[in-house]
């Protein structure tokens, strides 16, 4: 049976949601603080975050567990909290979610280098993502979105791990920047390259997020398009950060230069769009408004 | 070998990321009385600006930086002890302090760019990430450093770059150090903005810069 998300993104473009932590920070959490806490010591706000993207018209949230593979919260002594922490993250979108919205379990980079750049070993990797994704099937998800990711090597042992505990569908993102060769991870993996393999490995649907602007991201979107027969995912930062005087930061692009390549992304081949780094409900709620007007011409 | 010939196989070990290479040709280069400066300068150190020019141009990747920064690590870990021995300094460049300030647990490109300064010949303090901005002051006193470099990988905590000018003018040290800041919400805007001496996009810009700011290419 077709999953009931897999089923709608074949009948219109699906919204994800904006970024999270800037709007956690909006609302007091600490600079330097694990967000993934909140989901135990402020579940009202996350839940009033979700909710807001649910207004603002996503179709989906992404839970507040970008960090939360055990490796990532050994970082600030949480590790031993992995599970609890996911299971609380699913369950507060859950909550915030209207009938017929869907909650992705957020997945992003362990910050630790596979060898022989770095320490770890793909073994660690699935173990790790294996016991995050648990938590976060446990508590509802009705996906899992691997994210952030910029080594093919550590995306891949994350499906794997997400695929050794259940047997929900699961989204794959990578972070890729601009190159005159085309589009890379820092790793060096090619945006092709990486959907192809993502799709060989039984990926849901695969895509990109974070880094590039959303002008950037319709070319990397087309690349993606041309390697992949899955669903393409499409996530841009809305431009480079801009710290102002007053210790804000603001971000390249304005709304309307964000949204202005949404139609391109959606014609470029993506099913899934919505926000990374800089974006806001506000964000969404343009973007839904470009995507049903699309819709209904 | 004669220098003609060992030279380019030093430059080519680093570009190619060998490690056992680099170290066999510096040992080499020991037992064959090879004058070790001029090994360094000629035999190595255009490997990393090679491996540098390649990361500009999108042809080299992390993986390629890393493994090429430590093939340039293994050789210097022959050639140090040698030019120490004789009252040459091997680290030309002079003494760095870096870190990723406080609050800020992202560490990967912190690590490159260290990996990187030492690799270009500085002697690097590393105080991992998460560091309070006093421990970097006290640091560089204690060792002698010229250059302070600070990493922030998020918008929330690039302001403790800002902070960190602040606190080093409150101690009167302000012209005593070079601050460099990084990391992905920083410009070469924010730098200027906040009063510290440079930013780098990336590990290989960054020792360009601390180069050229320690007053030689």
């Amino acid at each position: 049976m077709t999953h009931p998300l897999l089923s709608l993104a074949g009948t219109r473009t699906v919204l994800f949601d904006g970024a999270l932590g800037t709007e956690l920070m909006a609302r007091g959490l600490d600079r330097g603080a694990a967000p993934e806490l909140w989901n135990i010591d402020r579940p009202d706000a996350v839940r009033e975050v979700h909710a807001a993207y649910f207004a603002a018209g996503a179709d989906i949230v992404s839970t507040n567990s970008f960090g939360g593979t055990s490796i990532r919260l050994a970082a600030h002594g949480l590790e031993a909290r992995a599970f609890e922490l996911n299971h609380a993250a699913a369950r507060l979108a859950r909550e915030a979610a209207p009938a017929g919205g869907f909650v992705a379990g957020s997945m992003g980079p362990t910050g630790i280098f596979l060898a022989p750049q770095g320490p770890a070993t793909e073994a660690e990797f699935v173990a790790a993502y294996a016991e995050q994704a648990r938590g976060l099937a446990a508590g509802g998800v009705d996906l899992f979105i691997i994210e952030t990711q910029y080594d093919l090597r550590e995306a891949l042992a994350a499906l794997k791990g997400a695929q050794s505990v259940s047997r929900l569908p699961v989204f794959v993102t990578l972070t890729f920047s601009a190159f005159p060769r085309g589009y890379f991870t820092i790793m060096g993996d090619p945006a092709a390259r990486s959907a192809a393999e993502a799709e060989k490995a039984g990926a849901a649907a695969v895509g990109a997020n974070c880094n590039l602007t959303s002008e950037q991201m319709v070319g990397c979107v087309k690349a993606i398009r041309a390697a992949t027969s899955l669903p393409v995912v499409a996530q841009a930062n809305a431009g480079q950060p801009v710290p102002a005087a007053d210790g804000t930061v603001g971000y390249s692009q304005t709304l309307e230069d964000f949204i202005r390549s949404v139609p391109g992304t959606v014609a470029a081949g993506a099913g899934f769009v919505g926000g990374c780094c800089g974006t806001n409900p506000d964000t969404i709620r343009a973007m839904a408004r470009i995507i049903r007007r699309e819709e209904k011409s | 070998m004669t220098k003609n010939e060992i030279f380019p196989k030093m430059t080519e070990a680093i570009v190619a990321g060998d490690r056992k290479a680099a170290r066999a040709l510096a040992e080499e280069a020991v037992r064959s009385g090879l004058d070790l400066p001029e090994v360094v300068e000629k035999g190595y150190v255009p490997g990393i600006q090679k491996v540098g020019e390649l990361w500009e141009q999108g042809e080299y990747f992390l993986p390629e930086l890393i493994t090429s920064a430590e093939a340039m690590k293994a050789a210097m870990a022959v050639l140090e002890p040698e030019l120490n021995r004789k009252g040459v300094g091997a680290r030309m460049g002079g003494k760095i302090v870096i870190g990723t300030v406080e609050g800020d647990i992202h560490d990967i490109g912190k690590n490159l760019v260290a990996s990187m300064l030492q690799a270009g010949g500085f002697e690097v303090f590393d105080l991992g990430a998460d560091v309070k901005l006093e421990k970097f002051i006290e640091t560089a006193e204690a060792v002698g450093a010229g250059m302070i470099c600070l990493s922030a990988l998020l918008t929330t905590t690039m302001v403790n770059q800002r902070r960190f000018i602040a606190l080093l003018r409150d101690k009167g040290l302000r012209d005593k150090y070079r601050v460099l800041v990084g990391g992905a919400p920083a410009s070469g805007k924010w730098a200027e903005e906040i009063g510290a001496d440079g930013y780098a996009e990336n590990a290989v810009a960054a020792v360009k810069l601390a180069k050229s700011l320690a007053g030689h290419s």
